[in-house]
């Protein structure tokens, strides 16, 4: 925790099943603290986007409580026009699947977006494009389409698209995920940037080895959906026992300081993790 | 699977069932795979293409979209009331102009339009060349039914001439427009004539989103591709891939869409789509609306001059 010790976010006891059958969370609690890095950890399908969803005021749970910035989140808060515009101006969500979030037909149309639904003015919004694809060294690409752009590139539109919108809460939902080696270290160094400015962050990942790094804190969640473990980064790695139930680790990984090894199928061995970065 | 015990006997045997690694002589032939391919990334290179032609810097290139759409609207209204044809060459050579100021090759425009005129204005106005649609005097007869002379009509040839040569010289209007501009600008053109935002947005995100299914479909067709064997093709087998491949694209397609409006609301959509505003119009593009406006009114007076 960086700084401030007021809860940002409150979840309490968040459950969501999706087609009210296939159930994503159970009984999820958790706090983020104002200037926080929250790393969400799981396996595939442990119910962490779901999470995201709800903290972004996408989704709502079934049962529990949501509460950001001091107010309660529900669907019929988020109809109000006032209420809504000021929680999304809050929140910025970086969607794992960047084709869904770069919709628009030209990079600076994107970048637009945000700042013009939060009824910016056209000279204001101009300004938001070009400083915020200055700082992403994107200023080639404004007049592109998205399907001219490589997934790095799309990677850093999206994140250009949600900072232009100058949000305190940023969600990234598998942030690091398919990124080449410079575009996953270019990334994790802005969310250490941001954080540094006094945004918090929450994000979704299965990636262990850079968790040291770009978190303060983890919440672990089982396959079963429910919280496994709370703790720092140090802690949760150590607990060895704890990343197999979780399914973050397999069974014959096993650490070499900065290096992590594990076994993978039959008998032959796999090196899967990379120099942590 | 931790480790080799719950491995398959037959995973672990090597790929012994696989035919022999060696060349019969015989031929494979493309299948409809092939053509999906290529048909897809024809889309793909001609998109790439147009955007490339409006990137060049032409006349019409260097015009505001706003202007050029109005400008063209107007010619598009004078060519549909012009009843003469030399009048009507005279604007498809004028198109023709337009086109090679704009550094668009000749033969690659005219192939662009005159490959849908056969297709569909030739299968339209083909019967009306012949005596019993259009009566009047017979310049090619083609020989006697019921005891009547059947033939193409004088009158027949000059109506089907109209409507091919008016077909063409709207086909490349249209075609010219759309070369010159790129789509965003289109787009952004057709906000300033007060078609609604929300309309223009969809057209927008329906275009963008063609790319990211066709991409969807190129990767669908190239795994089928990878894990075919046979040489022999079943056409029940075909069309049953091809349905479920339709179908599989229809939920990829259906969870894209849920998940893009999702993105939109997260940036604070509520159903009104802003935009940024577009730099007035300069003087070149004020002449050259009022010239081709001016023009238009002119090949309709000077039309209607000549008589029916």
């Amino acid at each position: 925790m960086r700084s401030g010790s007021e809860p940002l976010l409150i979840g309490e006891g968040l459950s969501y099943s999706y087609l009210e059958r296939f159930p994503a969370l159970e009984e999820v609690s958790l706090e983020v603290s104002r200037g926080e890095r929250l790393a969400l950890l799981g396996a595939n399908g442990c119910g962490k986007s779901t999470l995201l969803k709800i903290l972004a005021g996408l989704i709502f749970p079934d049962h529990g409580s949501y509460r950001a910035f001091g107010e309660v989140v529900s669907a019929e808060r988020l109809e109000d026009e006032q209420f809504s515009a000021a929680f999304r101006a809050r929140v910025g969500f970086v969607f794992q699947n960047t084709d869904a979030q770069v919709f628009s037909p030209t990079v600076r149309d994107e970048i637009a977006f945000g700042p013009l639904q939060l009824g910016l003015a056209s000279r204001e919004v101009e300004a938001r494009i070009a400083d915020v694809v200055a700082m992403l060294e994107i200023d080639d690409l404004t007049e592109r389409a998205p399907y001219q752009l490589s997934a790095g590139q799309k990677k850093r539109v999206a994140i250009a698209s949600v900072l232009a919108m100058n949000p305190e809460l940023l969600l990234f939902d598998e942030p690091t995920a398919g990124l080449d080696p410079r575009s996953r270290g270019w990334l994790l160094e802005l969310i250490d940037e941001l954080v540094r400015v006094g945004k918090t962050i929450v994000f979704a990942t299965h990636e262990l080895a850079e968790l040291e790094w770009i978190a303060d804190r983890c919440l672990v969640l089982s396959e079963g959906h429910r919280v496994l473990a709370k703790g720092s980064p140090s802690e949760i790695l150590a607990d060895r026992e704890l990343l197999l139930r979780a399914n973050l680790i397999h069974e014959h990984t096993h650490r070499h300081g900065s290096l992590v090894h594990s076994r993978g199928l039959t008998a032959s061995v796999a090196h899967l993790y990379r120099n942590r970065l | 699977m931790t480790d080799g015990a719950s491995t398959p006997s037959w995973l672990l045997a090597g790929a012994e069932d696989a035919p022999p690694l060696l060349c019969s002589g015989k031929r494979r032939r493309g299948g409809a795979i092939e053509k999906t391919l290529d048909g897809l990334a024809g889309l793909i290179r001609e998109a790439l293409e147009s955007e490339e032609v409006a990137a060049r810097r032409g006349l019409l290139q260097r015009l505001d979209a706003r202007a050029k759409l109005i400008g063209m609207l107007g010619l598009l209204i004078a060519t549909g009331l012009v009843r003469h044809i030399p009048v009507l060459l005279g604007l498809y050579a004028l198109t023709l102009v337009l086109a090679a100021a704009s550094r668009i090759g000749l033969g690659w425009f005219a192939k662009r339009v005159w490959f849908f005129i056969p297709l569909f204005t030739g299968v339209i106005v083909a019967p009306a060349m012949f005596s019993f649609i259009t009566p009047g005097e017979i310049v090619l007869p083609l020989g006697h039914w019921f005891g009547h002379e059947v033939g193409l009509t004088r009158q027949g040839l000059t109506s089907a001439g109209l409507i091919v040569v008016r077909a063409a010289t709207s086909i490349s209007l249209v075609v010219l427009l759309t070369l010159t501009t790129s789509w965003t600008r289109l787009l952004a053109a057709l906000r300033a004539l007060f078609v609604p935002r929300l309309l223009v947005l969809v057209l927008g995100m329906a275009y963008r989103y063609i790319f990211v299914l066709l991409d969807s479909v190129s990767e669908m067709v190239t795994a089928r591709r990878a894990r075919t064997v046979a040489a022999k093709r079943s056409r029940r087998g075909e069309r049953a891939i091809a349905g479920f491949s339709a179908g599989a694209l229809f939920g990829k397609a259906h969870a894209l869409s849920e998940e893009i409006h999702q993105a939109m609301l997260a940036r604070g959509f509520s159903g009104e789509a802003r935009t940024l505003e577009r730099p007035r119009l300069g003087a070149i593009d004020a002449v050259s609306l009022v010239a081709c406006l001016a023009l238009a009114i002119l090949v309709v007076g000077g039309d209607r001059a000549l008589g029916l």
